[in-house]
């Protein structure tokens, strides 16, 4: 598992399991707006500007040349060969789970337990994403080593960098939440925790996700060792949603500094270039992620989304 | 009884008073009655007549220089009390709209002029709105209908988002709507509120505050694309002369008001770049960058970053917006100091950026402010934004790679500000050895 495929794993993939059909629909529809890319010697996807007028001309191409990875964009061109005429770009959400700054393992790559909390912070990310934003055309892929997130709500296609840097911010829980508040007649102080809605409920439970994932080795900026233990040592607290208590331990002076780390942190759980690049090519669904031997591919439950039951070729299995 | 004319130029009430007005002929003729509500105005300064307008074009110059005055230290607002009088609103829509068509006609959208107008009218909202009385909620629930707050979806604000007016993360969201009426408010959250009353939670998070920000942030950005409008229109429309000499005031306030001598940005001479005190991020783009983030580093990083250095320091300190030809009138500096470094950083680049992307060229020149041309050049100032250094979290949004940070950084959040402290501390230091 995880091992990389060789070429004829490859060949064999594209010519004997994998279906152009299978594409999902949000790509199929739209083929020949999406510029394709593809890396065919595991250095880097330096075959660009592809296009494709229809399914049957990308099938021949992955059946003839079976890449080491194949890509799209996420943006929609009128001249998608020349990248010209950009029309639109999906809002994307990288999260790779080899690149996680907090996570429970210390494997070196990516394993089944990192993967797992990579998928976790997805779907916190979907329930935002619906919830607060009230998006809906979202799809999960899985893409080898992590996840993707991709939104085609036509609202959010047209929008720029800046906007979308800003819902990163609000989706990954990446701005410290504020606590001082005035209603006009007296101000006040209060922490995430105690404000169940809006943006302090999200950083709550990306705080949540954080705290309880860490190892205790981890840097935060402007935290010293102690804390982070403190923190580990005392997160059956959070667990318990006795946030009050937590803040207590961890001192009433050192807690914002806590909450400023974790808002870093929490903006390094993703790849923030890739949500911010109007037009960045991506891992093609359906397609295999050579590296690793894994197909990247929708995913249509991710509650129960298993990758090492539902994205592994028939080659691995066959390998022995 | 105030109306809420007297916040929003843009609602149905205020258009009609300008449709019904006509003609301009008659826009910069003496009013009896508005010196007179100057005159009446309670703690008004009447010791100079100069101070109260007297007629629409008067009053239209007089917004921004309270604007313009109201940053500085010695401003006194009895100067401009009448401002603030709600008896003034049907004469300060139309002085409203003269000043925003004046900027539209006169000047590029980007320029520092139309901003100045742009954010006089956000100021003129947020001040209105705190000297109301009780009148104050009635008149919040009104601009906001009248604004389009109902049923508002973020994605409406995306304008207002994307400039770094708003934050979502203030906004309160529930499936895509903005909450900003109180029964709303309740009526989504009432049932995961516990410990506390949903009202009280409501005045805290959404009450004056968010509110009051929402109408300024809007007015602004309406008034912004009405300067946008207006200048698209001048290239076919001939301008009324009342516009144009508006116009021509504008400038000489603005000029006036913000020149360096006894204005309010005294400290902003440009000084000689020390590249010792260069934070980490700019040191890295110095000395080349890969080509993953090498056009960014180069146009918005470094461009912004050397411009403001050398130009204007003190930009985030002193907040008042400035052209590049306000500091370096004959573009000199900016021709042999500042477009050499940036220029030799790109060639630096791997593959030099130059020859990969030759347009870059036209980008970093309009980063300056003059707009997409090969090379600065004083007739093309203000058709595009100078652009203040990114901060250290769009750094790590945009450039992760070119972000390591050193001690000093962790106290700052611009590299700006990091080159300030470092160069007080060199000088300092220096002077200690002495």
């Amino acid at each position: 598992m995880f091992e990389p495929a060789t070429p004829l794993e490859r060949k064999r993939y594209y010519r004997e399991e994998w279906n152009v059909r299978d594409l999902p629909d949000f790509i199929a529809d739209n083929l020949h707006m999406r510029e394709f890319g593809f890396d065919h010697n595991g250095r880097g996807p330096s075959d660009r500007y592809r296009t494709f007028r229809d399914e049957r001309s990308l099938s021949r191409f992955m059946r003839v040349r079976y890449p080491f990875a194949a890509y799209s964009s996420v943006a929609f061109y009128r001249e998608p060969g020349k990248r010209k005429g950009w029309q639109r770009s999906e809002l994307i959400f990288d999260v790779d789970a080899k690149d996680l700054p907090v996570r429970s393992c210390d494997c070196e790559g990516v394993c089944p337990t990192c993967l797992d909390e990579a998928r976790e912070l997805v779907l916190m990310m979907v329930d935002t994403l619906r919830g607060d934003l009230g998006l809906d055309d979202i799809h999960v892929i899985y893409s080898g080593r992590g996840y993707h997130v991709r939104v085609l709500d036509p609202e959010v296609m047209e929008l720029g960098s800046e906007v979308r840097a800003e819902i990163l911010r609000y989706t990954a829980g990446a701005r410290e939440p504020r606590r001082k508040f005035t209603d006009g007649v007296s101000s006040y102080e209060m922490e995430h925790f105690s404000i169940p809605l809006g943006y302090h409920r999200v950083f709550t439970e990306r705080a949540r996700h954080v705290l309880l994932h860490l190892r205790g080795d981890e840097d935060i900026e402007d935290v010293t060792a102690r804390t982070v233990k403190t923190a580990v040592r005392n997160r059956d607290l959070i667990l318990e949603d006795r946030w009050g208590e937590f803040r207590s331990v961890i001192g009433p002076r050192v807690y914002p500094r806590l909450v400023k780390g974790i808002s870093k942190i929490n903006m390094r759980m993703l790849d923030a270039k890739v949500t911010i690049d109007l037009k960045r090519i991506l891992r093609l669904p359906t397609s295999l992620h050579s590296k690793v031997s894994m197909i990247c591919m929708e995913v249509k439950n991710p509650e129960t989304f298993d990758p090492l039951k539902s994205a592994v070729p028939r080659f691995v299995e066959e390998r022995g | 009884m105030v109306s809420s004319l007297f916040i929003n130029p843009f609602s149905e009430d205020a258009r009609e008073i300008v449709r019904k007005y006509g003609s301009l002929d008659t826009i910069a003729d003496t009013r009896d009655e508005l010196l007179e509500i100057g005159r009446r105005t309670r703690g008004q300064n009447l010791a100079d007549n100069s101070l109260l307008p007297g007629s629409i074009a008067e009053l239209a110059v007089k917004r921004l220089e309270w604007y313009l005055r109201r940053q500085r230290k010695d401003f006194n607002h009895r100067d401009y009390a009448y401002l603030m009088n709600p008896e003034i609103e049907e004469y300060d829509v139309l002085a409203f709209y003269i000043l925003a068509q004046a900027a539209g006609a006169g000047f590029m959208k980007a320029s520092r002029e139309a901003r100045l107008v742009v954010e006089s009218a956000g100021a003129m909202v947020e001040d209105r709105l705190n000297v109301l009385g009780s009148e104050r909620e009635d008149i919040i629930a009104d601009v906001l209908y009248e604004l389009g707050s109902e049923g508002l979806r973020w994605t409406e604000l995306a304008d207002l988002l994307g400039s770094g007016k708003l934050k979502l993360t203030d906004l309160i969201l529930n499936r895509g709507r903005v909450i900003i009426d109180r029964d709303e408010f309740i009526t989504s959250f009432q049932d995961i509120i516990r410990d506390r009353s949903p009202d009280r939670l409501y005045d805290i998070l959404v009450g004056l505050e968010v509110r009051e920000t929402m109408i300024s942030r809007m007015i602004m950005q309406r008034t912004e694309e009405y300067i946008g409008r207006v200048r698209e229109m001048s290239s076919t429309v001939e301008v009324h002369p009342i516009i144009l000499e508006t116009a021509e005031r504008i400038r000489e306030t603005v000029e006036r008001i913000m020149s360096f001598t006894g204005g309010p940005v005294k400290s902003a001479r440009p000084g000689k770049l020390v590249p010792e005190a260069f934070p980490p991020c700019i040191r890295g783009t110095l000395d080349g960058v890969k080509s993953g983030n090498r056009n960014d580093a180069i146009v918005l990083l470094l461009t912004s970053f050397i411009s403001y250095a050398r130009l204007y320091p003190s930009v985030f300190r002193d907040r008042t917006p400035m052209k590049v030809s306000d500091l370096d009138p004959d573009l000199r500096i900016t021709l042999g100091e500042i477009l050499p470094v940036i220029y030799d950083a790109a060639d630096r680049c791997e593959p030099p950026l130059f020859e990969d992307d030759p347009q870059e060229k036209l980008n970093i020149t309009a980063k300056l402010g003059f707009g997409v041309h090969d090379m600065p050049e004083l007739e093309n100032e203000g058709e595009s934004k100078w652009y203040t250094p990114m901060s250290c979290e769009k750094i790590k949004i945009h450039l992760p790679d070119l972000c390591r940070p050193d001690k000093l950084c962790s106290s700052i959040s611009n590299p700006l500000t990091y080159y300030n402290r470092k160069r007080w501390k060199l000088r300092s230091r220096g002077e200690k050895e002495e």
